[in-house]
């Protein structure tokens, strides 16, 4: 295990560890995100319990499950990409009860600088 | 929106086509198939031996289904009615085309029928503003099926087109080679299936969209059975009461992360999706109608509520959202609807809808589950929407570029004036968000006391909203035109404009007693009603025209809210009036309300002139009936029992409302109308002002 806190890493750790989340109280389920990199996977399980969050790492069924990059993701939980928007796109799949993803993103941040929008074209 | 585009709809798919069931739309035009704000087919064409057909009629069969009865011909008066076709269209999904040919000749007959299918893929914002598209387009066969394609980097968007009947299959369609014998029958049915792969995971299967279809014919008739009916000895307004609840069920919109949760979405073609704004007024407005949909807009517009700021979207802490879209602009962060976040109402409407939902339905479990959205809505009014430091709630864009100007409902971009016409700056402060603001902090003080058991809460709001009402009437007052400035400018000065807007103050609450009278009398006076309704901007204004979109119209949701402030501060006849002109305009529309209508006088024009690109069904227009069919009865909640203090127009004898649900279970309320001595009604289609007061004028 390399032991590199990446931005995903280290939303994941304060995400189990922040203890009651009045923003999650109506969350209760589980939700698996699969991180694509390459040609591995990266998976997170967080499990919700009216508010309290715990994270491991077990590949398990859940609720809802994410699917999208590892580089989407960090950028994610950076608060550089809008989660909706990268849905529409593509970029993120979801299958499962989608209110659960909507609620885990009222703990992501807000846009780092703000801009004026306009996704650049990737090539 | 001309009279022969034919539209069916389902949530956020819906079909706009000729009469003759053919679509062919260029980049502008709103016809075609559209789901998620996507225009999944552009072209649709249907022809028998090479030739176009003729429509005999169209039939409307439910909002979700239309039968096209057509005819090949010359395009002469001559028909020859040796076939006739027939299309029966169902929208879900995507949609499905029961085709059939008759032949009516002694002779066996051989015919090429030939479908022309292609897709442009334009995003509604697209069409709206004639943009052109960046990525790729592609179509194929596969399986025997017409696979439309576009692509744009991560983004898919596909239609796929099949038939049951044996067809050669092409890039541009689809052929049937058809024999029919003496008096035969042929028929297909032909599925276009609107696919967006990462927002809708699950391709529903055949079996589960018929199973589905049944569904919405089974829901649509339990909907209208569960509704409160309606009795009254004037036919109209029995023809707009069922009119409204159907095309309330058609608006209804089920967002793609919450299935299964209808809101009403804001209209057709454009807005068939979540609006904050649009989505509390209806919900608002048929509340003791169908009490469910209130409980649905709060619940999901509370998920969404922001929790960010974000500039592009507008977003804030505790902000209701404005509007969510689902094309590729909103992919790809063209446009901010994802969702976007300005306007500067509806997040105290948000606690104005909570509370006024928990005193029909007695549902404090859903106060209690909304508890935090609520003072979170509460926190944002003070936190964040006092852009000035002056106490008043004020807007202006973050995001310069895509985001709107106006963020009240008023939203068009010259709606905000100076009596000579001028445009103010920003921020601006519009009236009647300080009137939702009072309202909100009062009715918030309500459920902080009674159900969150939190009395300081519940003193401070109160505190505030005396503070606000106070200085509102203070600074807001237009002492030489005894009526309330439409907003103030970026340095507190009045925009003083008259304007509908003071009607909505009256709704509020925040207008105190001595200065009701005068806004009433505005209202129904000769600059602001018309006769049918209460024009947006009062004759004489700069700006004033009747046909300008807020600056003129009469916009019948406006009306109904007006109508309820009326009853509010004690002026039931004058209530009354605006009922019975609002009511008498449906009745030109068969009953279905436009968005909004010319604001001529009435004796001018003999009937109401719709606005040009108005769209229809609306959902804040067809829930007017509703609201105003609650003040005509003045129907209140009070504790667990529903009040009921009635004043009709005259041309209404009777009018029962029966199980309307609530608190109390199911009650009936009755209504009589003054006895028309002279006799007139049957000679009188319209509806006039209330006896009382047409003989009070006359005796003045």
């Amino acid at each position: 295990m390399v032991a590199i806190t990446d931005a995903t890493t280290t939303f994941f750790r304060e995400l189990g560890g922040r203890g009651r989340e009045p923003l999650l109280e109506k969350a209760t389920g589980t939700v698996r995100f699969d991180l694509v990199d390459g040609a591995r996977t990266e998976r997170w399980l967080v499990t919700l319990q009216k508010g309290d969050a715990s994270v491991s790492r077990k590949n398990v069924n859940a609720d809802c499950v994410v699917r999208t990059t590892k580089a989407v993701f960090d950028a994610m939980v950076k608060g550089e990409v809008n989660a909706m928007a990268a849905n529409l796109r593509g970029e993120l799949v979801l299958e499962g009860d989608a209110e659960l993803l909507v609620l885990i993103q009222r703990v992501l941040p807000s846009p780092p600088k703000q801009r004026e929008g306009g996704v650049k074209e990737q090539r | 929106m001309s009279d022969d585009l034919v539209q069916i709809l389902d949530g956020n798919t819906f079909v706009v086509s000729d009469r003759r069931g053919d679509i062919e739309a260029s980049l502008t035009d709103p016809t075609g198939l559209f789901s998620f704000d996507t225009r999944f087919l552009s072209k649709w064409v249907l022809t028998v031996d090479g030739q176009r057909l003729n429509p005999l009629s169209v039939d409307d069969l439910a909002y979700y289904e239309t039968r096209f009865f057509l005819v090949p011909g010359t395009g002469t008066v001559y028909v020859d009615a040796k076939l006739s076709v027939i299309r029966r269209r169902v929208v879900g999904g995507g949609f499905r085309e029961y085709l059939t040919i008759l032949n009516h000749d002694e002779k066996p007959v051989e015919l090429a029928v030939r479908v022309d299918a292609a897709s442009d893929f334009a995003d509604l914002f697209e069409v709206k503003d004639a943009l052109a598209k960046k990525g790729r387009y592609s179509s194929r066969i596969e399986d025997g099926r017409l696979v439309l394609s576009y692509d744009r980097q991560t983004f898919s968007r596909s239609t796929v087109i099949s038939a049951t009947a044996p067809a050669q299959v092409d890039k541009n369609g689809l052929t049937f080679k058809v024999r029919l014998e003496p008096h035969g029958a042929w028929a297909t049915e032909l599925e276009v299936d609107a696919a967006a792969a990462a927002v809708e995971q699950t391709r529903r299967s055949r079996t589960t969209r018929n199973a589905r279809r049944e569904n919405m014919e089974r829901n649509l008739e339990r909907w209208v059975a569960q509704a409160p009916r309606v009795e009254c000895d004037w036919e109209p307004l029995k023809v707009t009461y069922r009119r409204s609840l159907v095309d309330l069920a058609a608006l209804r919109y089920s967002p793609p992360i919450t299935p299964g949760k209808s809101l009403p979405a804001a209209g057709l073609p454009w807005f068939m999706t979540m609006f904050g704004r649009d989505s509390i007024f209806t919900s608002l407005q048929a509340l003791p109608f169908t009490p469910e949909l209130a409980a649905t807009t709060l619940r999901v517009l509370g998920l969404w509520q922001g929790t960010r700021v974000d500039d592009f979207r507008d977003e804030d802490p505790g902000r209701i959202l404005h509007e969510a879209r689902y094309g590729e602009m909103t992919a790809f962060e063209e446009r901010p609807h994802s969702p976007y976040y300005g306007c500067a109402d509806a997040t105290a409407l948000y606690v104005v809808l909570l509370d006024e939902y928990e005193r029909w339905t007695g549902d404090k479990r859903l106060v209690r589950e909304l508890e935090q959205e609520a003072r979170a809505a509460l926190r944002w009014i003070d936190e964040y929407a006092d852009l000035m430091g002056n106490g008043y709630v004020s807007y202006r864009r973050r995001n310069e570029e895509t985001g709107l100007e106006n963020q009240c409902w008023k939203d068009s971009w010259d709606s905000i004036s100076f009596r000579d016409g001028r445009l103010p700056g920003f921020p601006r402060a519009t009236c009647e968000l300080q009137g939702y603001a009072y309202d909100a902090k009062v009715r918030g003080a309500r459920l902080a006391r009674e159900i969150w058991h939190d009395p300081t809460l519940a003193d401070e709001l109160e505190q505030q909203a005396a503070g606000l009402r106070r200085r509102f009437n203070r600074d807001f007052w237009v002492e030489d035109g005894e009526y309330f400035a439409l907003a103030l400018d970026e340095n507190g000065n009045q925009v003083d404009a008259l304007s509908s807007n003071i009607g909505h103050l009256l709704w509020s609450g925040i207008v105190e007693t001595s200065k009701a009278k005068a806004v009433a009398q505005h209202l129904l006076g000769r600059r602001l009603f018309s006769g049918w309704g209460v024009r947006t901007l009062a004759e004489g204004e700069g700006r004033f025209n009747p046909v300008g979109y807020h600056v003129g119209t009469v916009w019948p949701f406006d009306n109904s809210f007006i109508a309820w402030g009326l009853r509010r501060y004690g002026f039931k006849q004058e209530a009354a009036q605006i009922a019975a002109g609002i009511l008498n305009a449906a009745a030109f529309f068969d009953g279905r309300l436009p968005e909004a209508f010319g604001g001529y006088e009435q004796k001018t024009t003999k009937y109401p002139v719709q606005y040009p690109t108005a769209c229809s069904p609306q959902a804040w227009s067809t829930g007017a009936p509703l609201l105003l069919l609650r003040t005509m009865l003045g129907l209140e909640p009070i504790g667990d029992h529903l009040i009921v203090d009635p004043e009709l127009p005259s041309g209404i004898g009777a009018l029962a409302v029966l199980d309307i649900p609530g608190r109390w279970g199911r009650v009936d309320a009755f209504a009589r109308g003054d006895i028309d001595l002279g006799g007139r009604r049957g000679l009188q289609p319209q509806l006039g002002e209330p006896a009382q007061a047409a003989a009070r004028r006359r005796r003045g």
